[in-house]
């Protein structure tokens, strides 16, 4: 079966552009405020909101990418590699982080996620901005901003595409 | 029949008269679109306005059910320079002819607008009237003319009234409401409130809205009550709130920046219009006689989202505290190009959110 595309190109910049404005609304301006994408997509969808918000502060927000396959509950090799250089972990201390994501799910990924940063340092607070949220949570986390809810299947598979990586932007609902 | 076309400053223009005979009294402008004459015509931000049209031949679309902004034109007068003459031999086909004499408006063709167009980019808007013959008396009477101040009140509906659908519930303040809006939130299956622009701020809130829009308008916002201002000032703090044209105005008002007055009115859809977060470019339908003053807007409370490049205006402001925004422009075209209408697609993404969090 076709799959089914749920956001296109330029609902994707929208989405992308609304996170920013409501991370602003949120942390009142781009003060002590550090981005953090998840490994593979959501280190470009991160790098994606820091342009806007240069746009519009003319401000440098920082970004930090971090792999948290290996802090994975079901990941069978666990442990505790960030897969960071030492010198590409920012001093998270008393920032405020918004992790990044292309899609919530479970939230597995984002709990591997939150143990990985408060291993790196202790920051003032922790929000989470992803850009699909397809429900079926099996821990207690939320996002703080959405770009878009999409009610799925449990077994349908949501395919996120993002230009620096897929050479195209969409969200796809596969069948 | 001979008519003529006086202005303020004495200037005449002379043409033949078309739509109905009578004489009137507006304030003149220019619209450089080149299509959609029915819905310039018919939108409500031109009532007491004359009209200009710098598209060389106008007319020859007909008028058509689909392309109404409002029931009843307000506008005061259309000059063109070449009137198109479409067959109305066909049952219920109406052309812009007859369509002028049934709402008792006078017409003007055969009008050198380019001369015309020049001269008022120079003069600003003026006061003008159409009349059968230039003499004395008629430029009196001009000159005596006192244009109301009351468009808004002249425009929008006294009373509250609902165009159902089964999605969110937005209530709409009316100013002179243009029905593309209407068709936009339809197109959302929104459920609609329309109220009077003298609502309170608990008859909105009784109505429990999930958003909010600031709707179009004609005149100047600083014509309008302080209650306005206030029951904006209350709202865009319980819920997203969306601001178009003189609802922009508006909002900017009740957030402390200052409106000034166009040198020349602008009407038309050639200017291009950037969204300053994504370096995006777009167009889009354009009616402003005002604009915010840049030095008058306090940057800590208030974001610049777009801006007119051709001269730098601002168009789309945001609150910094609240997800209450606007847009100076018309993004549900009609008439227009239909590149800005994801301004309602955030509209009601951010209502969804808010319905979300707040259920």
């Amino acid at each position: 079966m076709a799959n089914k595309v749920v956001l296109d190109q330029d609902s994707m910049q929208r989405a992308l552009t609304r996170i920013t404005y409501e991370i602003l609304e949120r942390n009142k301006g781009g003060q002590n405020l550090i981005l953090v994408g998840i490994k593979t997509r959501g280190e470009y969808l991160a790098h994606r909101i820091a342009d806007r918000l240069e746009q519009l502060e003319q401000v440098q927000i920082p970004v930090m990418a971090i792999d948290v396959t290996n802090y994975r509950d079901d990941h069978l090799d666990s442990g505790d590699d960030l897969g960071l250089d030492p010198a590409e972990k920012l001093n998270i201390a008393n920032q405020n982080i918004v992790l990044v994501d292309d899609v919530l799910f479970t939230g597995r990924t984002t709990r591997a996620a939150l143990d990985a940063l408060i291993q790196i340092g202790r920051p003032q607070a922790i929000a989470l901005a992803v850009l699909v949220d397809r429900g079926h949570r099996e821990l207690p986390i939320r996002a703080d901003f959405v770009g878009k809810n999409i009610p799925t299947a449990q077994n349908e598979k949501i395919k996120v595409k993002v230009k620096e990586f897929d050479g195209e932007d969409s969200v796809e609902i596969v069948h | 029949m001979e008519r003529h076309l006086i202005l303020e400053d004495g200037t005449v223009f002379s043409g033949q008269g078309f739509g109905a005979p009578a004489t009137t009294f507006g304030e003149i402008i220019f619209d450089t679109a080149t299509s959609g004459y029915q819905e310039t015509i018919t939108n409500p931000i031109y009532d007491g306005q004359m009209i200009v049209f710098a598209m060389p031949v106008v007319g020859a679309d007909g008028i058509h059910a689909e392309a109404y902004e409002s029931t009843t034109p307000k506008i005061r007068g259309v000059v063109v320079h070449d009137l198109a003459e479409v067959s109305t031999n066909r049952q219920r086909r109406m052309n812009l002819d007859r369509f002028l004499q049934h709402h008792n408006i006078p017409g003007l063709y055969e009008v050198d607008t380019r001369k015309l167009i020049r001269h008022l980019r120079e003069t600003g808007p003026q006061k003008a009237t159409i009349v059968d013959v230039v003499d004395d008396h008629a430029v009196d009477q001009l000159v005596a003319t006192v244009l109301t101040n009351k468009q808004v009140q002249n425009t929008a509906t006294p009373k509250a009234y609902a165009n159902p659908g089964h999605g969110f519930h937005i209530i709409v303040i009316d100013f002179g409401l243009k029905h593309g809006i209407l068709r936009v939130l339809g197109d959302y299956d929104a459920n609609v409130t329309v109220l009077p622009y003298t609502t309170t701020v608990d008859e909105v809130l009784t109505l429990d809205p999930d958003g909010i829009i600031l709707s179009t308008g004609p005149g100047n916002p600083e014509d309008l009550p302080d209650s306005v201002l206030t029951l904006i000032r209350v709202l865009q703090t319980k819920m997203p709130l969306l601001g178009l044209g003189l609802g922009h105005e508006l909002l900017a008002l009740a957030n402390g920046a200052e409106i000034q007055a166009l040198p020349a009115e602008y009407h038309g859809m050639n200017h291009p219009i950037q969204e300053i977060i994504s370096q995006q470019l777009f167009y889009a339908r354009q009616g402003r006689g005002y604009v915010i003053d840049e030095d008058s807007l306090d940057g800590k409370k208030l974001f610049v989202t777009h801006r007119d490049l051709v001269d730098g205006s601002i168009q789309g402001i945001r609150l910094r505290d609240n997800p209450a925004f606007s847009v100076q422009f018309f993004p549900d075209g009609a008439p227009g190009p239909l590149e800005a209408n994801g301004i309602f697609a955030d509209f009601f993404e951010t209502v969804a959110d808010y319905v979300q969090k707040n259920s």
